[in-house]
């Protein structure tokens, strides 16, 4: 049973090595793999398209994040902001850390890049970086005037002079917060922009981080959530089957509906670019990295019961 | 005075702003008002004071030669050169800063956090042990919730995905409810208790 002991002392570097290539390998080679919605991605999708062509409704991005997360916030980032531009919602968005700022003009100039009609103060604007000491200040003024609260843009332009702040005035018509985040920030929008204002606030986060947000969601006082790269993978497909195509939701036509990523798609044909499928492709990395996990965890147990039995080290 | 004066402000203020909250009257608006205005201009100052403080810590870490102060010497580069980039050419899409923030920042942050995948991986192969019946129970719920979390999970069987969903919207949410109403009263109690000046490690010295 010398087997048994050797698994119990495997040298941690064959360990690396083996998830390395468990995330390396499905990410160099796509596969298709069947992705499911789940109802709280599917809520913050509903809310974001029932404001479709709406000039008195609008989103606000708040990205609470820096570039560590990046994997798995980013795709999330760019797919809201790609339904945004595919179904003519006004977004705005906003962040409190300083290294956060690059990370919003990335997101935005991504996504937009397959849009050429989509305008800066018109469609979107993006509000820039505050600093931190303006987290609340921000928050509970555009309770009552946005324009009056962050003032101007990153730019530099005074909100009040911009196209796409007409008709949009508090929370009653920025009537959803996305707070992407890594951390608890997304307390601090249902504490207030919730509880005071009665603004719809959901969540974007990572894996890690999803657990803590269940209570609010089962609550109400999130009303929807995009939970890690998984989160990410259902809006993708989301926006692929409906908004790409201009078709309102439908929970029937998304649990039959299979887009391939490696193959053909009704709008992209076989070319589905990477930055809108970059969540599909990092799902089979997961797919794969939890399967070695999980043997890993299988083979561990073996070679400690098997130990046990002979009477050895536990 | 150096506690007193720090100590007066904090329990006045405290009191004011609980007052803004529960009375909206327009002298209490007002005041508000004012002293957000007040906190919009200290905020550069905060910003002024990290730089320097970063400035001090690690200049004198580097004059001193002291050890590692290479990596010291690397951050301050790093502050100035990237500053001067921002300042310079501005940091839109296709700028020197904006190519940084791309090839050094973002590689480089993504990089610490993937490690947590390694580590993760090793602990549960090396730590990762059903040694006891609770153990075993979340092992299995464990390997449930992460199988459940992949497409692979609903192609072995439907229950997988379902009974993930049910440890985190039951189980889970028991022990995170119980978590969050404790963190709640002890948030209130030590909030009254900096009201009321009997919690003044804020203001340091340890008492």
């Amino acid at each position: 049973m010398k087997i048994f002991a050797k698994i119990q002392s495997l040298d941690r570097r064959y360990i690396y090595i083996i998830v390395a290539l468990s995330i390396i390998i499905p990410l160099l080679i796509p596969f298709n793999s069947r992705i499911d919605t789940t109802k709280p991605t599917e809520d913050v999708y509903q809310m974001i398209d029932s404001f479709a062509g709406k000039p008195n409704k609008a989103i606000l991005m708040n990205f609470s994040h820096n570039a560590s997360t990046l994997a798995e916030l980013f795709p999330m980032e760019v797919a809201v902001l790609r339904h945004c531009f595919e179904r003519d919602v006004k977004v705005f968005t906003l962040c409190f850390m300083p290294d956060t700022a690059p990370l919003v003009d990335y997101a935005i100039n991504t996504a937009k890049e397959d849009f050429p009609n989509i305008k800066a103060g018109v469609n979107y604007c993006n509000f820039g970086y505050k600093p931190y000491s303006l987290f609340l200040p921000i928050l509970l003024g555009m309770g009552e005037n946005i324009a009056e609260a962050v003032e101007i843009d990153s730019e530099g332009r005074k909100l009040e002079n911009l196209p796409i702040i007409e008709g949009i005035k508090n929370y009653d018509d920025l009537n959803l917060v996305i707070d992407f985040s890594a951390s608890s920030s997304v307390f601090s929008w249902v504490t207030y922009a919730r509880a005071k204002f009665g603004a719809n606030v959901a969540a974007g986060v990572t894996a890690v981080m999803a657990a803590d947000n269940y209570p609010y969601l089962q609550s109400g006082q999130l009303i929807g959530m995009l939970a890690g790269i998984k989160g990410a993978a259902e809006y993708e497909k989301l926006v692929d089957v409906f908004a790409t195509q201009q078709r309102e939701f439908s929970k029937e036509i998304i649990k039959e509906e299979i887009v391939p990523i490696t193959g053909d798609h009704p709008i992209y044909g076989d070319k589905i670019p990477y930055k809108f499928k970059k969540a599909r492709i990092g799902m089979n990395a997961q797919t794969v990295a939890h399967l070695m996990i999980i043997i890993f965890i299988l083979l561990g147990n073996i070679g400690y019961f098997a130990n046990r039995k002979k009477g050895g080290k536990k | 005075m150096k506690r007193q004066i720090p100590l007066m402000i904090v329990i006045i203020l405290g009191f004011l702003f609980v007052g803004h909250t529960f009375i909206p009257h327009k002298y209490s608006i007002d005041f508000y008002d004012w002293f957000i205005s007040w906190t919009k201009a200290i905020s550069p100052f905060a910003v002024a004071l990290g730089v320097m403080s970063l400035w001090m810590v690690h200049g004198t870490k580097v004059t001193r030669k002291a050890p590692n102060w290479q990596y010291s010497l690397v951050t301050l580069v790093a502050l100035v050169f990237t500053a001067f980039a921002g300042f310079m050419w501005g940091t839109n899409e296709g700028t020197p800063f904006m190519w940084l923030f791309k090839n050094v920042q973002l590689p480089m942050s993504a990089t610490m956090f993937s490690l947590l995948a390694f580590y993760i991986s090793s602990a549960a192969y090396k730590a990762f042990r059903a040694r006891s019946p609770e153990a075993t129970v979340l092992l299995v719920a464990g390997i449930i919730v992460m199988l459940g979390q992949v497409p692979i999970g609903a192609m072995i069987s439907k229950w997988i995905p379902e009974t993930a969903t049910w440890i985190l919207n039951v189980p889970n949410l028991a022990a995170k409810r119980g978590i969050m109403t404790g963190v709640g009263l002890g948030m209130t109690a030590v909030s009254l208790k900096i009201l009321l000046g009997i919690e003044r490690t804020y203001l340091g010295g340890g008492d």
